[in-house]
């Protein structure tokens, strides 16, 4: 029976293979998304039309990962010069020619209106990759300067807009994958001495809006219906929440509005407050579940390249779940970073999602490789 | 890639390896701090934020009591609490509010003037907080709103209490009114069992009574967001109603007196004297208590304030007036009874009275001829009374009235009661200022004998003397309020009616003389009131004229109206067991017999009609 044995190999686990889908990711991704709505449904005082966008922006999401991850490594490796050149251009033309919205200018009208900085969280990690790659590590103190000229240029265009939030984040993903290429152990300690110490220099160049920003972070009593509103609001709920959370559409902070921004920044603590310590410690498991599985991708690939690429995607992905839920638990202050592939938002998810793809790219693609 | 040796991609994995399994501890420590953190703030501080989560969305918001309801002695209602229907909009529901406000202002539901305030409080309010329109609408209003109802979303007709008195005028001075809180309505009463809302009586019973009328306030907790937006109600603890008070009064004699009274400036008390039961109790003019309880604005007010006839005046308990010959009848009991005079002398009278070393002589209204104690009642003889007054002295006669409750208060249920003036040599030492108006002069004891002068009293006050009379010296403390109803329990507390009694002294057959002269008052010829009344009629009465302003007689017709005599009436019915002792005195009347007596008369003949009607 050869055709019963090629239908069975077909129905199985190499239907996903053949289409460069990881299932355990997959499924990960699909329990996010799950919760995403649910949370959204709650967040916007039941209203499903939010449900319905978030569903629709959730299928481009996945449909864009499917489609990155049927390109080989060797692709994005090739494209990555390209892709980076073309987001700095941009940048610059943020700058020049941008939108201003709310005081920031983020924004640049092609037809669509966009931002290149979150095209930038794709380009930056590429570039440094492909860069580090060329040589066998560790690599030579020049090749770490300029790498780390191509991180800070673009970190510092952004940083202009002002997108103090992005910059941040576009930068440690070139950075960790400089970190992962092995630089010595004394340079990352003279940098963070460096760091810490220029800390009382940095601070008065910083404007105004963000330093108010860190200080409400430090003492958000001080002003607890202004600038602390939002960290106080969003502590109440989720400490309210407790251990099993007050049920789903029953939180007292988020159904009855006292939660700002809760379906973006802030869904955190929705889903704390309906659905507790116990609720949350899930989906931190799955956040946990994704990095691990992303970081045994990086371990498990055969080159350089896209090795550093997967632990760079892996690691970036971590960072926004933290830096999200410890800005929501007031252990560092508010600067706009969604939840990743829960937070309602459409920008921010389709380029996850493409970073999640070449996480699948590589994870599936190795074979063809090593074959 | 594919230059790389096997060496070097070994050692490429090493590195890479080494640091890999470092930035995986660091995302299971900085996981863990994220952990702990959780467990602070939802495990080990959770109650805290459970309590501030509660404090963001519960308000408790107290509900205003109803206000006990008014019933006079027949259990009619005389106020009562009702719905009045105002108009309000809920501005995020309404599409246009400019186009909407122009249609309501269109079909006169709401004034045309007051669009532009209408605006600008809908632009500074919350938008699902509901704005009055129009306080109150008319029942055309009500039926033209309901009719186009469809076009006015976002619209609605909303209830709420308030005060209505269904007699109107007719009880206003004794009932009082209420109205919106005050910051002087705090001090007197506790602020805790106010909400703020409710109305709180302003004068007379409304206002005496307050504390039993009110009730206490129910608590409403409240789920709201954080506008503030009602979302639920969690929690009711209802109100308890206020008390019900059941009056002396009597509707019937009420209308009846308040009919007679049309047109005529005074007052009216009427008390049942076995047990000082206020029946009557009118000042005119009166005013419309339902107008100023719903809410009157400034101007309306001040009117009202400034009208010269003083509407809002309770002349019964605080109007003072020179008594003027009412006060005959005890002070001719007191002659009796110090012996100054004899009931069977007759003096002569030829309408003057010569006192030595005055030049003037003291006029009488009129020349009697020949009287005694009884004809000088009948005729209300000012020179009989001249005499008597200068026999008796004025310490004497002060000391006498006194005994009638006279210059002094009635002690009434409601407040703002005078106390009225019954002059001696003490008195006027005390109220002069100057020297050589401290001292008492013989002619003002003559005047003194006929009312006036400085002698003052209320109507009350003359009601409660007549009280005495027809009792024979007893009187009880006069009072509107006959019971408050608990109405939890529903039981009756009366009010306790006290006896008071200061000419237990007085003989029989001093009683029977003056009687006699009061009973001739009506029906005998001569007598004052004869002619005003019906034939044979058991009632005993007393007219007497107050002047106002010293003047000529002759030419009465034509004084102003404001400078006339007061007219004023006493008297009581029927002549065995009263059931009434009445006091009518009428402002620039004219006299006794010409403006008191014939509302006298309409009162009394209706009360013994009903002692007809019940005898049968």
């Amino acid at each position: 029976m050869p055709f019963k044995k090629q239908y069975d190999s077909l129905s199985s686990e190499d239907l996903f293979r053949k289409f460069h889908i990881d299932l355990p990711l997959l499924t990960a991704f699909l329990i996010l998304f799950s919760i995403s709505l649910i949370a959204i449904y709650s967040a916007s005082n039941s209203d499903i039309n939010a449900v319905i966008d978030q569903s629709i922006r959730i299928g481009i999401s996945l449909a864009a990962m499917i489609l990155i991850a049927q390109m080989s490594p060797l692709d994005y490796e090739r494209i990555a010069p390209w892709l980076y050149s073309l987001c700095f251009i941009l940048l610059g033309l943020v700058l020049i020619l941008g939108e201003t919205r709310n005081g920031a200018t983020r924004w640049l009208n092609i037809g669509i209106s966009f931002q290149p900085s979150e095209l930038m969280k794709i380009g930056m990690p590429l570039m440094v990759a492909r860069y580090i790659a060329r040589e066998s590590l560790p690599p030579s103190n020049t090749s770490i300067a300029l790498a780390i000229m191509i991180v800070i240029l673009p970190t510092y265009l952004i940083y202009l807009e002002p997108d103090l939030g992005t910059s941040v984040l576009v930068a440690f993903s070139g950075l960790i994958v400089i970190f992962l290429s092995g630089i010595k152990k004394r340079y990352l300690v003279i940098a963070f001495s460096l760091f810490i110490t220029s800390l009382p220099l940095i601070w008065p160049m910083i404007n105004e809006f963000q330093r108010k920003r860190v200080l409400t972070f430090l003492n958000p009593e001080k002003d607890p219906l202004g600038a602390g509103y939002h960290i106080i609001q969003s502590k109440i709920a989720i400490g309210s929440g407790g251990l099993f959370g007050k049920g789903w559409l029953n939180g007292s902070q988020g159904q009855l509005d006292f939660l700002p921004e809760r379906t973006t920044d802030f869904i955190f603590s929705i889903l704390a407050e309906e659905f507790g310590l116990v609720g949350i410690a899930i989906i931190i498991c799955v956040y946990l579940f994704i990095v691990g599985r992303g970081i045994l991708i990086a371990i498990n690939s055969q080159d350089l390249f896209s090795r550093l690429i997967a632990a760079s995607i892996s690691l970036t992905f971590f960072i926004y779940v933290f830096v999200n839920i410890s800005m929501t638990i007031g252990l560092l202050p508010v600067v706009g970073v969604p939840l990743p592939l829960i937070s309602r938002g459409g920008t921010s998810m389709v380029t996850l999602m493409i970073l999640l793809g070449m996480l699948m790219s590589v994870g599936t693609h190795k074979r063809l490789v090593t074959k | 890639m594919s230059f790389k040796s096997i060496i070097t991609q070994k050692e490429d994995q090493n590195i890479f390896l080494n640091r890999i399994l470092f930035s995986s501890l660091l995302i299971l420590l900085l996981a863990s701090i994220i952990f702990i953190r959780l467990v602070f703030l939802q495990i080990y501080d959770s109650d805290q934020y459970k309590l501030r989560s509660l404090n963001n969305t519960i308000r408790t918001q107290s509900v205003p009591p109803s206000r006990g309801l008014i019933f006079d002695r027949n259990n009619n209602v005389l106020a009562e609490n009702r719905p009045v229907f105002q108009l309000e909009m809920i501005p995020e529901q309404v599409q246009h509010i400019e186009k909407t406000l122009d249609q309501l202002a269109g079909l006169e539901l709401i004034n045309i003037k007051k669009i532009d305030a209408l605006k600008e409080k809908i632009d500074s309010s919350y938008q699902f907080k509901a704005i009055t329109l129009n306080t109150k609408l008319s029942e055309k209003q009500i039926a033209i709103f309901a009719n186009n109802r469809n076009i006015f979303k976002g619209i609605d007709i909303k209830t709420r209490l308030t005060r209505y008195y269904p007699k109107g005028e007719i009880f206003s001075h004794a009932l009082g009114y209420v109205g919106s809180i005050s910051s002087n309505d705090y001090l007197r009463f506790d602020s805790a069992i106010y909400t703020g809302k409710e109305q709180i009586g302003k004068t007379s019973i409304e206002r005496d009574y307050e504390t039993s009328l009110h009730g206490y306030p129910g608590k409403e907790k409240l789920l709201v967001n954080v506008r503030g937006r009602v979302m639920d109600r969690l929690d009711t603890q209802p109100f308890e109603p206020g008390n019900n008070l059941i009056l002396t009064l009597d509707t019937r004699l009420q209308e009846v007196a308040y009919d007679a009274m049309q047109g005529k400036k005074g007052a009216v008390v009427g008390i049942d004297p076995s047990n000082g039961e206020i029946l009557i109790f009118i000042s005119t003019p009166s005013y419309d208590p339902n107008k100023i309880s719903q809410g009157m604005s400034n101007s309306e007010y001040a009117a009202f304030q400034n009208n010269k006839n003083k509407p809002l005046f309770n002349r019964a308990i605080a109007g003072q007036y020179p008594p003027g010959s009412t006060i005959k009848p005890m002070l001719a009991l007191g002659g009796l009874e110090m012996g100054y005079i004899n009931p069977d002398n007759f003096i002569p009278c030829e309408g003057h009275y010569f006192l030595p070393n005055y030049s003037r002589p003291f006029n009488d209204w009129t020349t009697h001829g020949s009287v005694n104690t009884k004809r000088a009642i009948q005729a209300s003889c000012d020179v009989y009374f001249y005499e008597l007054a200068v026999k008796m002295g004025i310490e004497n006669m002060s000391a006498f009235l006194s005994n009638f409750n006279l210059g002094k208060k009635t002690l009434i249920d409601i407040g703002s009661e005078k106390k009225g003036v019954i002059p001696n040599r003490a008195w006027k030492k005390n109220n002069f200022k100057s020297k050589q108006n401290q001292s008492w002069f013989k002619g003002e004891t003559v005047i003194a004998g006929i009312g006036q002068g400085y002698m003052l009293a209320t109507p009350l006050q003359l009601a409660m003397a007549t009280v005495m009379i027809a009792n024979r010296g007893s009187a009880f403390q006069p009072h509107l309020v006959r019971a408050i109803e608990n109405i939890k329990t529903g039981e009756l507390q009366y009010t306790p009616t006290e006896e008071i009694n200061n000419l237990e002294h007085i003989k029989e057959e001093h009683w029977d003389i003056i009687h006699q002269g009061m009973i001739a008052v009506v029906n005998e010829r001569r007598g004052t009131a004869y002619g005003i009344f019906q034939p044979n009629v058991p009632i005993a009465g007393k007219t007497g004229s107050s002047q106002v302003f010293s003047i000529d007689k002759s030419s009465n017709k034509e004084v102003p109206e404001e400078l006339r005599d007061h007219g004023l009436f006493i008297g009581f019915a029927p002549l065995k067991t009263p059931k009434i002792a009445l006091t009518v005195i009428i402002e620039n009347g004219g006299g006794g017999r010409l403006a008191a007596a014939p509302v006298a008369e309409k009162i009394m003949q209706a009360i013994l009609d009903s002692e007809k009607k019940n005898a049968l």
